[in-house]
């Protein structure tokens, strides 16, 4: 470093001041006289008083600090602590969450930090009725715990002859999967706790912060309380109103102009549209072309064109196009009569606690027919807090116990939430249909239905071609469920149903951009290799635009090879025509299409990718290609992988151990992306 | 054209501008020649600094003061104003193209958010730039009209080290200085045009191992690179240094972090690839910094002032006192 640091600061920087110094010597020391006489004079004038500042600095004195959380519970009527082991906030936020918990379901918790009590209490906590010791514990580093659980870990290591065989305790582990020792110190104090003879009265909880750590709590958070009181023999229900968050309000005199339609941020955003458009204030794109891409076959794969014309947005081959769909009316229509309730009715759900950022649930106020059209996701089976909350409003006792069976963590609760539920595909519709004792208010429905979220395709246009329109390659799902019910996916029959002219109007779709990374390479002559079977072929279209585009500017363009898989030649080889003009142009150097069902044996892209191999090979190692991967992620894109490091063990002369690094290499110097969903 | 890189020499063990280039035998199967692992390598030294100097153990910890946050709040907004406006200027340019992403990356809008939320509408009159950061500015803006392909070297050090600490800064920041939890004040930290971190690290590497340089022109990216953390090092110990003159109640003095619990937020398989991390501004370690940030000090007319005006006050108390 040494060479550098010489000709940094010390040489380059002074030669500005040095030639003329703006104060002489002489200034300073008559301006250093003059300051110091005033301030002299000033203090001799004044009484010096303590400075109030130094005040802030002393801590309130810890003299008299209680380190027995068991007196504090005593004392307060608390039958639950939550020990948080929290570095970022996360753990000791899930903590106070589920201390808040606890005063929902009849009971009262408090959150508590490991450092400031003394744990070995842990022993006399059967002292308490019914009391439990949840642990929020985050791992960090090599699996090490928290700071502040370090004395908490040091203590449960020591302890061998400890009996905790009164304590009642659960653990919610906060790590990271990407990290070799994932949740190191919530397996351990689940374990150790296990071990020294407390009892476990509910599983342990895993958050990945690599994937979805806030949804990992709630699902565990939501299977965890109905286990707690069904432990502790409380009934939850009681007073039902003590379980609501949201207060209903009915509005009967509102100005229309006030109340939501749909919109997600701003009032009326739909009327008057400005950009920029984003998730809250989503476009409205008409469709301009709306294709069956497939030739036979019971399948409905489409193509739907979005017209972006004047709306300033502005997208790259490989983002992602979000758009928000919305639920089937008839669907909506039958939830009203079921529930014999008048769907125009406008109401506000309030939130009761005042402190909340989250007022309402969805934007309020509007009607049940839009909360339930536009901002509820009513086709998913519901989730289990959902089926306990719903449990109390169920008039056979049966159908209660049955529902509250399934929200519990009992393996015969949870094997019948599987099969009745999820295994028989029921949404909420399906489940009051069948348990016609089952009629919630609509109010409490609508608090506890998850919102209906934006769905995500991969754009199949390139902007360099299609400055203003966007297109999405998708296939419609459809299928019937085991008791017999046809069940829809909400976004893409909706999409398939945009037709480009609705009775003389068009059709729009709200919508808006996520930037991706998935992005060609910036040189043109880069080779690439794209694998996309199905509908995971989408950005590879606008790739593959964009390519013939670039050699119609007359630039040099790399190789350009596409591995692209479905079930039949005559069925469903979608964009045939559009990838054979591009092959015989030189844009696509090679077409490789792999047909599933055709022959006895099913070929699929991965097979194709070991048959040419030694090309491939020269392509990745020599040339520089960039790999892509588009579609099914749970099997697809995993035999992808496996495919090319077999290709890089055999060709490049490595181990396993190197073609398996060399592989995540490329991923992480960007050469291998993929863009794929399960 | 591609196998220009390919021909190149490999440099195995080479030292050069502080840069240690290791070439192991596994790296040998994958280019090490790729601009983006002779970063990571070569200024893993500057990064293993960054992790032990005090004013990055105490923002961690949470220990940070409002006023010296908003200073470098203020200190930021100057570096990247000079890196964003010289970026701008070579967008064309073949080694700055391939690397140019405003609307994910840029971060003076956001800064000027930040700083607009701690000072107030007239932010601009209210801020300075500090002795301790007009080296690393007047820096860029030389290489920006004399060598621009060294703006990558200033991109990744910031850019990367932004997106990969980020996201924990911003919490660490947001409880010791009770910021609202809508953003305010932290727009900075959030990058609101960049869906997946760790995807977009992955392309902006590839990017820059696309950049058509020469084994020269690489190593010299790495040096400027390392430069690039020696001027970051300045700005914080000089915000360490007023840090230490400023009275201010320390929040939330238990709530910190440690570099480890950093490393767990990043996505994994990024840690050493980390530049260093947003706090990331060093002190420790390296005598000559203190001295060329003193020399600096001193040759700056507002330190003078300064100066003048300790000197003055301590004349005054040891008179009052004496007398």
């Amino acid at each position: 470093m040494a060479d550098m640091d010489a000709d940094t600061a010390a040489h380059t920087e002074p030669s500005v001041e040095e030639e003329e110094p703006f104060f002489s010597n002489l200034d300073l020391l008559l301006f250093s006289l003059i300051v110091g006489i005033v301030v002299y004079w000033y203090m001799s004038r004044k009484k010096p008083e303590p400075i109030p500042e130094f005040k802030k600095l002393d801590t309130p004195a810890p003299a008299a600090r209680e380190t027995s959380f068991i007196e504090k519970m005593k004392k307060t009527g608390k039958n639950i602590i939550v020990f948080y082991g929290s570095q970022t906030g996360t753990g000791e936020e899930f903590a106070n969450r589920l201390s808040k918990d606890a005063q929902r379901y009849g009971m009262k918790g408090m959150a508590a930090d490991p450092e400031e009590y003394e744990m070995a209490e842990l022993a006399r906590l059967s002292q308490i009725e019914n009391s439990l010791a949840i642990f929020c514990m985050a791992t960090y580093g090599e699996g090490d715990p928290t700071d502040n659980a370090q004395d908490f870990y040091d203590w449960l290591q020591e302890i061998d002859d400890e009996d905790l065989s009164g304590l009642n305790y659960t653990v919610f582990a906060l790590g990271n999967k990407t990290y070799e020792h994932y949740n190191a110190m919530g397996k351990y104090v689940d374990k150790r706790l296990e071990e020294l003879g407390a009892k476990r009265i509910f599983d342990l909880g895993l958050g990945d912060d690599d994937g979805n750590l806030e949804e990992d709590f709630v699902s565990w958070r939501e299977q965890f309380w109905p286990s707690v009181c069904e432990h502790f023999g409380v009934e939850a229900s009681g007073d039902d109103s003590s379980i609501r968050q949201y207060e209903l309000k009915e509005h009967t005199d509102l100005n229309m102009n006030k109340v939501y339609s749909g919109e997600m941020g701003r009032l009326k955003s739909f009327e008057v549209q400005k950009p920029p458009y984003d998730s809250k204030n989503p476009f409205l794109a008409p469709v301009t072309v709306n294709r069956k891409l497939n030739k036979a076959g019971d399948r409905h794969l489409m193509h739907v064109e979005l017209d972006i014309t004047g709306s300033k947005i502005r997208y790259d081959s490989g983002d992602h196009v979000a758009v928000f769909p919305t639920n089937d009316s008839a669907m909506v229509n039958k939830l009203g009569q079921i529930l014999g309730v008048d769907l125009d009715v406008v109401i506000s759900l309030n939130n009761l606690d005042e402190e909340s950022n989250k007022k309402h649930p969805f934007p309020c106020p509007t009607s049940y027919r839009t909360a339930l059209t536009h901002y509820l996701d009513i086709s998913q089976p519901p989730r289990t807090n959902v089926l306990y909350e719903l449990a109390q409003y169920a008039s056979d006792p049966k159908d209660q116990e049955n529902m509250r069976r399934m929200s519990s963590s009992s393996p015969e609760g949870k094997a019948l939430y599987h099969s009745w539920v999820q295994g028989a595909c029921r949404n909420i519709l399906a489940i009051l249909e069948d348990m016609p004792s089952l009629r919630p208010p609509v109010d409490h429905l609508c608090e506890l239905l998850p919102r209906l979220q934006a769905r995500y395709y991969s754009i199949a246009s390139s902007s360099k071609v299609h400055p203003d329109r966007i297109s999405i390659c998708a296939v419609v799902v459809e299928y019937e469920t085991p008791t017999g019910r046809t069940n829809k996916g909400v976004a893409t029959n909706w999409l398939k149903n945009k037709l480009v002219t609705d009775n003389g109007h068009k059709s729009t779709v709200p919508m808006f951009i996520r930037k991706s990374q998935f992005r060609l390479p910036f040189k043109a002559t880069n080779p690439v290799i794209m694998i996309g079977p199905g509908t995971g072929i989408a950005p590879f279209m606008g790739f593959i635009q964009e390519r013939g585009w670039l050699k119609e500017q007359g630039k040099e363009v790399g190789e350009t090879v596409l591995y692209f898989g479905c079930r039949y030649k005559n069925e469903d080889y979608i964009y045939q025509e559009e990838l054979e003009e591009a092959e015989k142009k030189g844009v696509l150097t090679q077409l490789n299409v792999a047909f599933s069902r055709d022959e006895e044996k099913k070929v699929y892209v991965q097979h194709l990718l070991k048959n040419s191999k030694e090309h491939l090979w020269k392509l990745i190692h020599s040339d520089n290609a960039h790999i892509y991967v588009c579609g099914d992620a749970k099997n697809m894109a995993k035999d992808v992988q496996t495919a090319l490091q077999d290709i890089a063990e055999e060709l490049g002369g490595m181990t396993r151990t190197q073609a398996t690094d060399y592989v995540k290499k490329l991923m992480t110097k960007g050469r291998y992306s993929q863009d794929v969903w399960t | 054209m591609t196998t220009k890189t390919k021909a190149e020499p490999k440099s195995s063990g080479v030292t050069n501008g502080g840069a240690r280039i290791v070439v192991d035998g596994d790296d040998e199967v994958l280019s090490p020649t790729d601009l983006s692992e002779m970063l990571a390598e070569g200024t893993k030294d500057s990064h293993d600094k960054a992790e032990n100097c005090q004013f990055v153990k105490d923002f961690l910890r949470g220990r940070i003061k409002r006023e010296l946050f908003k200073r470098g709040t203020a200190a930021l907004y100057f570096v990247y104003a000079a890196m964003e406006e010289e970026i701008e200027k070579n967008e064309d340019h073949p080694h700055i193209a391939p690397i140019y992403f405003p609307a994910e990356l840029h971060r003076r809008e956001a800064l000027a958010r930040d700083l607009e939320y701690f000072y107030g509408e007239d932010w601009e009159s209210q801020i300075s730039l500090s002795a301790g950061t007009k080296p690393y500015v007047d820096r860029i803006h030389e290489v920006g009209q004399r060598d621009p392909v060294l703006l990558v070297a200033h991109s990744y050090t910031r850019y990367m080290g932004d997106l990969s600490g980020g996201q924990i800064l911003k919490k660490v920041a947001q409880r010791a200085l009770k910021l609202p939890s809508t953003g305010e004040g932290l727009n900075f930290y959030q990058f609101e045009g960049i869906h997946s971190q760790k995807g977009f690290k992955q392309l902006y590497r590839s990017r820059m191992n696309e950049l058509e340089l020469d084994a020269e022109t690489k190593e010299r990216i790495v040096g400027e690179s390392n430069r690039a953390f020696s001027f970051n090092m300045m700005v914080f110990t000089e915000l360490e240094e007023i840090g230490k003159t400023i009275k201010e109640e320390v929040q939330d003095a238990g709530l910190g972090h440690s570099h480890a619990e950093i490393m767990e937020g990043m996505d994994g398989g990024d840690i050493n690839k980390c530049p260093y991390y947003a706090a990331k501004m060093v002190a420790s370690g390296n005598p000559t910094y203190a001295c060329q940030l003193a020399m600096t000090l001193l040759r700056h007319p507002p330190c003078q002032w300064a100066l003048a005006a300790w000197v003055a006050l301590l004349a005054g108390f040891t008179a009052w006192y004496l007398l």
